[in-house]
């Protein structure tokens, strides 16, 4: 959709602005940018809950930070370091707790499957074409959980949110070679993990 | 170039990251070698199956919640320079028509940060030049904490009282203005909020009302105060980013066809700006408003001429 994402080239007037005290011009910056954020943030944990807490960590970072930021990068990929960086400390905690990738609690305590929450609106799915969508889903989200933290945010942002790998270099505070290598390692990892696998 | 050079940049070439130069070698290899074509064959398989699986995506309703919740927390932030992060209930409602769940919530909060900010501004109204009559006694305005005396059935209660004021004077004085502006973000009572950006629109090279006729085109639920907002705000669009921002904003997601119109006709001062170009372009082509759809073309073409 037009208007989601950073498509403003000149969100300079908005960032001195916000520095300046003007909360709209904040509220602006986070408009532009909260999508993205979230989208992110929801791939990544497989949880809305999460997802909220790290759209709002991440926004609050920009929000105490925002008087340091000096223009050295765009404020795109400030807010993506701030909030891969948050990403990827969920992903390290979460691999210590080795947990289901697509089984999650409910705030109500109850257990549901991640992927029997996503609405398949293709026209003319059939019950068969959609439950082995949805096995695939759950091959794909276990292939995944063999990644490290890094080589799945590399992954995410190229083949998910379609960065270019020297925005995630620059998000990843590494070089472009380097998100170039951790995506090659990433997608040799999966293909190999997923080769069993058939698509349809 | 080899085969180990193919295979380690085919991931890079499918994700169009590969310079033309390099491109252009990958794809004269791979038609000359078979199993580097293999390859490429095995990784667009690949990239087809994690495309093709399902993927959970922002809704409404959770951007909505995760907005809320932000706003909460940068409530509770220290604040920089002496600004305040505010709640912005008719924005989420206007965000949630079609999550009842969460518009309760959103009237909870917004109830909340009426009672907070309610008439704080009736102190610093006395002494001015304008009149201001005291009219009846006060009322309780909201309740801001209950604490209960251990072992006793003694409370506390914090309470806030509302006393009823009227104040006239003219429309270019500050104090004025700034009812105004209140008036403006009425949650309640649409009338108020008509007059008020009726009245507020004579003044939009003010910073805070400029803001305030933003919010209000962006956020209003009635369709004819986001129209007198945009009117006063379209002559502002070449100036200022931010009025600029907000009619694109109306342009894409307004449900009111009158606000869509406006705000394409006040973005035509601005045919060059990158963003406009790009929702024009989009909505030339699939727009189900067919006079928006014609519009755009118009506008775009116009633009090429020029």
């Amino acid at each position: 959709m037009v208007g989601q994402g950073p498509s403003r080239v000149n969100d300079a007037e908005l960032i001195r602005a916000a520095q300046h005290g003007d909360h709209a011009a904040f509220e602006e910056l986070v408009r532009q940018y909260d999508q993205p954020v979230l989208r992110l943030a929801l791939h990544l944990t497989g949880s809305e809950q999460e997802a909220k807490d790290i759209y709002q960590e991440a926004f609050l970072k920009v929000y105490r930070n925002l008087e340091s930021f000096r223009f050295e990068c765009s404020f795109y990929t400030w807010v993506y370091r701030i909030v891969s960086n948050l990403c990827m400390d969920y992903l390290r905690r979460k691999q210590v707790r080795k947990e289901d990738p697509s089984v999650r609690v409910s705030s109500d305590g109850e257990e549901f499957d991640l992927l029997e929450q996503v609405p398949d609106e293709r026209a003319g799915t059939s019950p068969e074409q959609d439950l082995m969508r949805r096995e695939l889903g759950r091959h794909i989200a276990a292939a995944l959980t063999r990644l490290t933290p890094r080589e799945r945010m590399v992954f995410e942002m190229k083949h998910y949110q379609g960065l270019k790998l020297r925005t995630i270099g620059e998000a990843l505070n590494t070089t472009e070679e380097t998100a170039k290598n951790t995506l090659f390692r990433a997608t040799q990892k999966l293909r190999s993990a997923l080769a069993d696998v058939k698509s349809k | 170039m080899n085969c180990d050079w193919v295979r380690e940049n085919i991931a890079l070439y499918l994700y169009d990251e590969l310079a033309d130069d390099a491109r252009h070698e990958l794809e004269g290899h791979t038609e000359r070698c078979g199993d580097c074509a293999a390859e490429l064959n095995a990784m667009r398989a690949f990239h087809g199956t994690m495309s093709e699986a399902p993927q959970l995506e922002v809704t409404p309703n959770l951007l909505t919640a995760a907005r809320i919740q932000l706003a909460e927390a940068l409530e509770t932030v220290p604040q920089r320079r002496g600004w305040r992060w505010t709640l912005d209930p008719m924005a989420l409602l206007r965000q949630v028509r079609f999550s009842p769940a969460l518009a309760a919530v959103i009237f909870m909060v917004g109830f909340g940060g009426g009672i907070g900010t309610m008439y704080r501004m009736s102190a610093s109204l006395h002494g001015s030049a304008n009149s201001v009559e005291q009219q009846q006694e006060a009322s309780v305005a909201g309740i801001r904490n209950i604490v209960q005396e251990p072992g006793s059935n003694r409370v506390r209660i914090d309470y806030e009282r509302a006393l009823p004021e009227t104040i006239k004077g003219s429309v270019n004085d500050p104090q004025i203005q700034a009812l105004l502006v209140m008036a403006s973000r009425s949650t309640a009572n649409s009338g108020l909020r008509m007059d008020s950006v009726d009245l507020l629109r004579q003044k939009p090279d003010d910073p805070a009302v400029r803001e305030s006729l933003v919010y209000s085109l962006r956020s209003d639920s009635n369709p004819g105060v986001r129209l007198k907002a945009e009117e006063a705000l379209a002559p502002m669009v070449k100036q200022d980013i931010r009025v600029r921002n907000a009619m694109l904003e109306s342009l894409l997601n307004d449900n009111n066809p009158g606000v869509r119109a406006g705000a394409l006709k006040a973005l035509e001062a601005v045919p060059d700006d990158t963003s406009v170009r790009q929702a024009l372009t989009q909505l030339a082509k699939e727009d189900p408003n067919e006079f928006v759809r014609q519009e755009s073309s118009r506008v775009l073409a116009q633009a090429d001429v020029q």
